[in-house]
């Protein structure tokens, strides 16, 4: 029971963050059609943010974590006017905000650096303690995430498909011209689309850093597997890197107790080349039938 | 998609760049010290580096972020064949370039069908599996610790350690130059433009029976053979092999240089790395503070100038300039440096 347990509440957590991670990621993705790969910098500052209020200024918890993401959801939206609106329309906006998103996150992380010095710091749990589970003693702070994170991605979902704001985005999403012709306001909507997203990636990193040593540099491992996420599961639906999340959150589970947490990543994307070179729309999207 | 053929007649582009060589063989006898030639030395490597990129990246329009796992395949290679195998270094040599181009095969099989943004996660997958396989294989590669003590390229009858660099000054700039003509020669070929005609318009192009797949690989080859070189020559001068060449800063570090010098210009990544190491060489004592500016620098560069130096330079030079080019278009509908 010992290891089969460990296996499904590890994976059930890392599959947890992975969704508010790979959310936020294909968000960016399917309306703007670009990789933000200044996200995990987004959640670095998320969880720094808190820290501050919390550590610094003496706040309590929750408004910390508000405050933090707020934070991350300014500088996302600042991130995607000065960065990446003025390449909109272009037909080399994929590798162009590749290379700004890159530099704003080298930015971010160095900044970070500078402000906050390199020695690594601690939020406090969301809730303190140990929870005895029928076979295995786990900490309550991880399970408090467990049972969070489907009431936040059943949020998004909701924004995404039962408001006016989320058929508006999913408009811009599928045809550009069309939705600026009907008055859609594109650069408001691209602007909430980013702080959103930025958002999530605080929320992933204020509940990281709870358990984990938080550093400049923590966001970029998660953003790697948000990215394996979102390519593994397809970005046409939010349904797809949710799904996506929890199947590589227990691969890595199960893969990191049999082979060890060295060939962890290997083997991801192992299973990853293979399942790409099978399915080339990732595993759980429609897939369309095309020329090449 | 306005497309030139006739933008630089061969004979101005190879005087041009008979000129640039001769220009850059004086360059010893202006700089004596031995610190400046080996900055210029990094730099012919990073611009290697970075126009080898450009051929996938900027002229096949292929999102390959598996380039410098390919350039690192090289560095081990070599590594691995003079240290482990004690090979003499210049079969080494050859052989490392074609180990990366072996790799390069391997690494396209599985993105011959895909698309645009699946290529970016297969080719990051497999610089990460490289990685992990080179770290975990630490009796032939040293783990995470490297290698050391690699023996240099030797030249006959020549003291490389005790010459001010100027040996291995000479050999990185030869290097460069027959890497450069390797690639423009490429470009320029009929290949080179039916892997542009693929990537700004593939389904007209494989209407016209273009294969994509074959061309992909070809792109691939190419591109990883001089990529390979670079990083051979890379282990030879700095006679270290680390796990650091797969890592995301140097891949941010030569991407920069690629967009920066210009998308599909090739010599831009020679221009853009001389002012991004130049550049960090100033700031070297800034701390934290220095990957912050090169950011900021890289960010003011590409906000004014989208085409990169090179489209900097092509803004300056009316007369170069086509009058079916619209200024304010997509670098990458602009039309390429022929």
């Amino acid at each position: 029971m010992g290891a089969t347990g460990d296996i499904i509440f590890s994976g059930l957590f890392q599959g947890s963050l992975y969704a508010i991670m790979a959310v936020g990621l294909a968000l960016i993705w399917t309306t703007i059609g670009v990789f933000n790969f200044a996200h995990g910098a987004l959640m670095m500052i998320g969880a720094y943010a808190t820290w501050s209020a919390v550590d610094y200024l003496g706040l309590p918890l929750p408004l910390g974590l508000f405050l933090g993401v707020a934070a991350s959801g300014l500088i996302g939206w600042g991130l995607q006017v000065s960065l990446i609106r003025p390449f909109i329309g272009r037909d080399d906006i994929v590798l162009m905000v590749v290379i700004m998103t890159l530099s704003a996150a080298s930015f971010f992380e160095n900044g970070a650096l500078e402000l906050w010095g390199p020695r690594p710091k601690q939020l406090p749990p969301l809730v303190e303690g140990t929870v005895n589970l029928p076979g295995l003693i786990v900490s309550a702070h991880q399970l408090a995430i467990i049972l969070i994170s489907p009431f936040i991605l059943a949020a998004i979902w909701y924004l995404l498909h039962k408001t006016r704001f989320g058929l508006q985005l999913r408009a811009v999403a599928q045809n550009e011209e069309a939705s600026q012709l009907v008055g859609l306001n594109l650069k408001a909507l691209y602007g909430i689309a980013f702080a959103l997203s930025a958002g999530l990636a605080a929320l992933a990193g204020i509940f990281l850093g709870g358990f984990k040593f938080m550093s400049p540099v923590m966001g970029s491992d998660p953003l790697l597997k948000a990215m394996v996420v979102v390519i593994f599961g397809g970005v046409a639906t939010i349904s797809g890197p949710i799904l996506a999340a929890f199947i590589i959150g227990f691969i890595e589970a199960a893969s990191s107790y049999y082979f060890g947490l060295y060939w962890t990543p290997a083997i991801l994307f192992l299973v990853l080349i293979t399942t790409l070179m099978i399915r080339p729309e990732g595993l759980l999207s429609t897939p369309t039938r095309r020329l090449s | 998609m306005t497309y030139n053929r006739n933008k630089w007649s061969w004979r101005a582009e190879a005087l041009a760049l008979a000129v640039g060589t001769l220009v850059l063989a004086m360059l010893p006898a202006v700089f004596g010290d031995t610190y400046t030639r080996h900055m210029l030395i990094i730099i012919f490597i990073y611009a290697l580096a970075a126009a080898s990129w450009d051929v996938s990246l900027g002229y096949a329009g292929i999102f390959n972020f598996g380039h410098m796992a390919l350039f690192g395949i090289g560095l081990y290679g070599y590594a691995i064949l003079t240290k482990q195998l004690d090979l003499n270094p210049w079969l080494a040599f050859v052989l490392a370039g074609g180990l990366s181009g072996l790799a390069a095969v391997l690494m396209s099989l599985p993105i011959l069908r895909l698309k645009g943004i699946y290529i970016v996660l297969v080719t990051f997958g497999f610089s990460q599996l490289v990685m992990t396989l080179i770290v975990s294989q630490s009796d032939i590669t040293g783990g995470t610790l490297g290698i050391v003590r690699i023996p240099t390229l030797p030249i006959a009858g020549h003291n490389l350690i005790r010459d001010g660099k100027i040996g291995h000054y000479y050999m990185a700039l030869t290097l460069l130059v027959l890497g450069l003509v390797a690639l423009r020669v490429f470009v320029r070929s009929k290949a080179g433009l039916s892997v542009v005609a693929l990537r700004d318009n593939e389904e007209y192009a494989t209407s016209r029976g273009i294969s994509l797949a074959r061309q992909r690989l070809l792109t691939l080859l190419v591109s990883s053979l001089v990529a390979g070189y670079a990083g051979a020559f890379y282990g030879a001068y700095l006679r270290t092999a680390a796990t650091d060449v797969f890592g995301l800063s140097l891949t941010t570090l030569i991407l920069s240089i690629v967009l920066l010098g210009g998308i599909g210009t090739i010599y831009g990544s020679v221009v853009a790395a001389a002012l991004l190491v130049v550049a960090s060489e100033m700031l070297a004592n800034l701390g934290p503070w220095r990957p912050m500016l090169i950011a900021v620098l890289i960010v003011v560069v590409m906000l004014a100038y989208p085409g990169g130096l090179m489209g900097l330079l092509r803004a300056a030079m009316p007369t170069r300039r086509q009058p079916t080019a619209k200024s304010g278009r997509a670098a990458s509908s602009e039309p390429v440096e022929t």
